[in-house]
């Protein structure tokens, strides 16, 4: 049986506790992160990324759409040219699908090649519950065979393990001494043991990339070559795959496999691909055809396939990028980020073809960056599928209690700011002079105490605005632009000096500034916690809010942004108030680069070593990758640092899920941050600062991180 | 007068690049005969059990890929089991790019023809050992591709 699923928060907590513990694992998954990135980057240069992934997309979404037509069309096609086509509604019916042809051809021994629907439907124990012999092939799917456990990748199964683990492995399968350091050896020892297993084997079992509808064939990528011999030497082939593997037409695979290779292992194509059209000749076989069935697995899948958002998962083809990029992944490993499939998809489809218990588990892991969506084969927006899952579990099991209570409270924009100005004056006598809290004993943050957390500031930024408006922009003569301000709860309530430091440098430009009261939380926060309805509510609010007539609407937080840009759609659906109000919402740095413009009469260039850190919803939810670091360089020594666009490991509701976590991801960040010799590092989101302020001073660093909006007004002329 | 090649000399310099980027060895000869000869020396020399030779269909530049009828099983357990396998592809056989190979593919899989074709594209590899990159596994050690341009 595979590694044990965590059913409870507690048992995953633990878990996870032993995955950071796992020093060998640590070391060789932050290597394939940054080793990854860069092959992958490299083999992407020469083709067009987008439009191939656009295309993929579409082709998939169709034949979701289209399942049924395609099936038969794929059967009819298939059965012409002497293949077997068997339809399995679920798991238990294709055991014993399969089961019922091995009995039926008198089948003794089986070869398999690397089939992750065969995981899915836990094949192995069941063939060889009726005594049948069955070896896996690939080498890293024999490797975690002789361990007895699952894959820890969908494309490299055994990355969990070390060439000494591998090697005490080959020495007991083979009785022999093995060179415990040459990976080029052990490989050699798999060929020698499995050829003669190749020979005498009965039956053949495979998986498919592709079932090509208009001429029954079938298409298999692989590298090892063990693939090959699996269809070839047994008599029996029996290839087992999704429905979703369907496409309509040869154009259609080959599209694909433009992506395949280069996401999974950046190749631009892998050793094989094997397009098999009918039971071609065969040796072996008593009628001298190969005997070749094709089980088509429904599990959820024509279920999923009506689902309008879940339907985005035929688009997937398993080439498991979505975990080489997920920094929770490369903390943790395989086996505790995933069930059977691994990675952000790896969440969703357990969810959807396995247990509920441990995808409710597993699906509170994910803290949102965006990483995995962004290089999809599919484009597949797998943060959403995992919220939505959240949020149905929400809808089904009843909220936790937080979500509730933090649901109850946010309806109500009064109300909510009450709570704040309420818990601002509850926790004032342990603040510290330095805005971080600091006369409470650490024992009772527990797992939180990675980073010091902010105090509340004295005064919110909306009781500083009638004040503050009095110098706004206002005094200057006719305005250059003219905009309204969404200052999100965090900038709000936390930190309000980064806004009165955007207000200094929208005075400066000549910029009117305008602060809608009736604003409230942007409902990011509550859309995380699955609480749809009222995430609505209160967008609908903001919108009514900001109802006038301004240039632009500018936010200094990055993910207030990217929901106020892209969520709102979702949550309201086809409104034509919140599509204005969406269109004019920019973040501070594309505002004050791309439209405002600042001139050097405005600012000056000072010698500070500074470093950028990309915040997940600037850079990938918006896309915004150049403004910040230009108005970076134009007031300070920009100072590049490894890993720019990895996350913080802040993700809101994140960092109190899972402490351990983040707390990891923040080390990892300053100390890129750190190596560059910056002494300050500035962001774009005041989840980040909250994040990496706390943790710089947790960890005593020579570094200042504040917002962007503070480093420019730093760096004024006319500091006023 | 010299002859205009049948073939575009871009696609073909593609291919080699694309091709010894994943480890295949290509030498390019004048016609037939003389890859008709290299072959036979190649497998003279080490022996049918460790050598296989075998006609290409079509190569495609952009991945470096051989495509090979391999209906039946000899020709296909030639591509499989020796160390080493040794392709004679004609130029003029090059298509630029993976999408390019479509009209081949049909033309084998229409009309309720039973088919099997291989794309090969360098020897056969892993890195399922921590990602160490290995060359021959189950498959061959060693690819050649005789390019004969005539």
């Amino acid at each position: 049986m595979p590694h044990e699923s965590p059913r409870s928060a507690r048992a995953y907590h633990r878990q996870i506790e032993e995955a950071l513990n796992d020093s060998f694992q640590r070391r060789t998954l932050d290597k394939f992160a940054v080793e990854y990135r860069a092959s992958r980057d490299k083999v992407f240069e020469e083709v067009d990324g987008r439009e191939l992934i656009r295309r993929i997309a579409d082709v998939k979404d169709a034949a979701a759409q289209h399942i049924e037509e395609l099936y038969a069309q794929f059967k009819t096609e298939a059965e012409k040219r002497g293949v077997v086509v068997h339809r399995a509604a679920d798991a238990a019916e294709a055991r014993e699908i399969i089961a019922k042809i091995a009995a039926e051809n008198g089948v003794k021994s089986i070869v398999k090649s690397k089939c992750m629907t065969s995981e899915e439907i836990g094949l192995n124990a069941h063939l060889r519950a009726q005594g049948l012999d069955v070896c896996e092939t690939d080498l890293g799917e024999w490797i975690i065979q002789l361990r007895n456990e699952g894959p820890s990748h969908m494309v490299l199964p055994a990355i969990h393990l070390s060439r000494q683990q591998v090697a005490e492995d080959f020495e007991r399968v083979t009785g022999e001494k093995q060179d415990r350091e040459d990976v080029q050896r052990l490989v050699k020892v798999a060929r020698r043991e499995l050829r003669p297993k190749f020979e005498a084997a009965d039956m053949g079992i495979s998986g498919a990339n592709f079932c090509i509808a208009e001429t029954g064939s079938i298409a298999i990528v692989t590298n090892e070559g063990n693939g090959r011999l699996v269809n070839t030497l047994p008599r029996v082939h029996v290839a087992l795959t999704g429905l979703d593997k369907l496409v309509p037409k040869i154009d259609d695979a080959l599209t694909a496999l433009q992506v395949l290779p280069r996401n999974a292992t950046s190749q631009r194509l892998t050793s094989y691909v094997t397009f098999i059209d009918g039971a071609g000749p065969c040796a072996k076989s008593p009628t001298g055809r190969k005997m070749l069935h094709i089980v088509l697995l429904d599990n959820g899948r024509t279920k999923a396939a009506k689902d309008p958002l879940f339907s985005q998962v035929f688009r997937c083809v398993r080439c498991g990028a979505c975990a080489n990029v997920c920094p929770v992944f490369r903390l943790v490993g395989g086996h505790r980020m995933g069930h059977v499939y691994i990675g952000a998809i790896g969440l969703v489809l357990t969810y959807l073809f396995h247990d509920r218990q441990i995808a409710k588990t597993l699906c509170q892991n994910c803290i949102g960056c965006g990483s995995c969506k962004d290089i999809c084969s599919g484009g597949i927006d797998l943060p959403a599928l995992i919220q939505e899952i959240r949020a149905r579990f929400g809808r089904e099991d009843g909220s936790p209690l937080p979500a509730k209570l933090a649901s109850l409270a946010m309806k109500n924009r009064k109300l909510f700011h009450t709570l704040l100005r309420f818990a601002n004056f509850s926790h004032r006598p342990f603040a510290g002079s330095d805005g971080f809290v600091r006369h409470l004993p650490m024992v009772l943050f527990g797992k939180q105490g990675f980073k010091s957390l902010p105090s509340l500031a004295k005064k919110p930024f909306r009781d500083m605005w009638p004040e503050l408006q009095k110098g706004a922009g206002q005094d200057a003569g006719k305005p250059k632009l003219k905009i309204a301000l969404f200052a999100g709860c965090a900038q709000d309530f936390a930190y309000p000096q980064q806004l009165v430091a955007a207000m200094k440098v929208f005075a400066a430009a000549g910029v009117e500034v305008s602060f809608p009261m009736e604003q409230t939380c942007c409902g990011l926060p509550l859309t995380m916690l699955g609480e749809s309805k009222t995430a609505a509510d209160v967008a609908r609010q903001n919108v009514a809010a900001f109802a006038g007539e301004y240039d632009a609407i500018v936010t200094l937080c990055a993910s207030c942004a990217s929901h106020l840009k892209h969520g709102y759609a979702r949550l309201l659906g086809d409104d034509a108030a919140a599509a204005a109000f969406s269109a004019k919402v920019m973040d501070f740095s594309s505002f004050v680069h791309d439209k405002l413009g600042l001139d050097s009469a405005v600012v000056a260039h000072g010698n500070e070593k500074v470093a950028y850190h990309a915040s997940c919803h600037l850079c990938r939810e918006l896309g915004v990758k150049e403004a910040p670091r230009a108005l970076i360089r134009q007031v300070a020594e920009y100072v590049p640092s490894a890993e720019e666009e990895s996350c913080c490991g802040f993700g809101g509701t994140f960092s109190a899920k899972f402490p351990e976590i983040s707390a990891e991801l923040m080390r990892k960040k300053l100390a890129h941050v750190t190596e560059s010799g910056a002494k300050r590092l500035v962001l774009d989101c005041p989840g980040c600062a909250m994040q990496l302020k706390g943790g710089a001073d947790k960890l005593g660093l020579d570094l200042k991180v504040t917002h962007i909006s503070e480093l420019l007004a730093d760096n004024l002329r006319d500091a006023k | 007068m010299e002859k205009s090649p049948s073939f575009d000399e871009g696609t073909v310099a593609r291919f080699v690049e694309r091709a010894e980027a994943v480890a295949t060895k290509v030498t390019r000869v004048a016609d037939g005969a003389a890859a008709e000869k290299l072959a036979a020396e190649m497998l003279a020399a080490e022996g049918s059990e460790h050598v296989g030779v075998v006609r290409v269909a079509k190569g495609i530049a952009d991945t470096g890929t051989c495509v090979v009828v391999t209906d039946d099983e000899e020709t296909r357990l030639k591509t499989m089991l020796p160390e080493t396998t040794v392709f004679i592809l004609k130029a003029e056989d090059i298509v630029p790019h993976l999408a390019d190979i479509a009209p081949f593919l049909r033309s084998r899989q229409a009309d309720g023809r039973v088919s099997y074709t291989s794309f090969i594209s360098g020897p056969s590899r892993t890195a399922d050992i921590e990602r160490v990159s290995a060359i021959g596994v189950h498959g061959p050690l060693a690819v050649h591709v005789i390019l004969q341009e005539g």
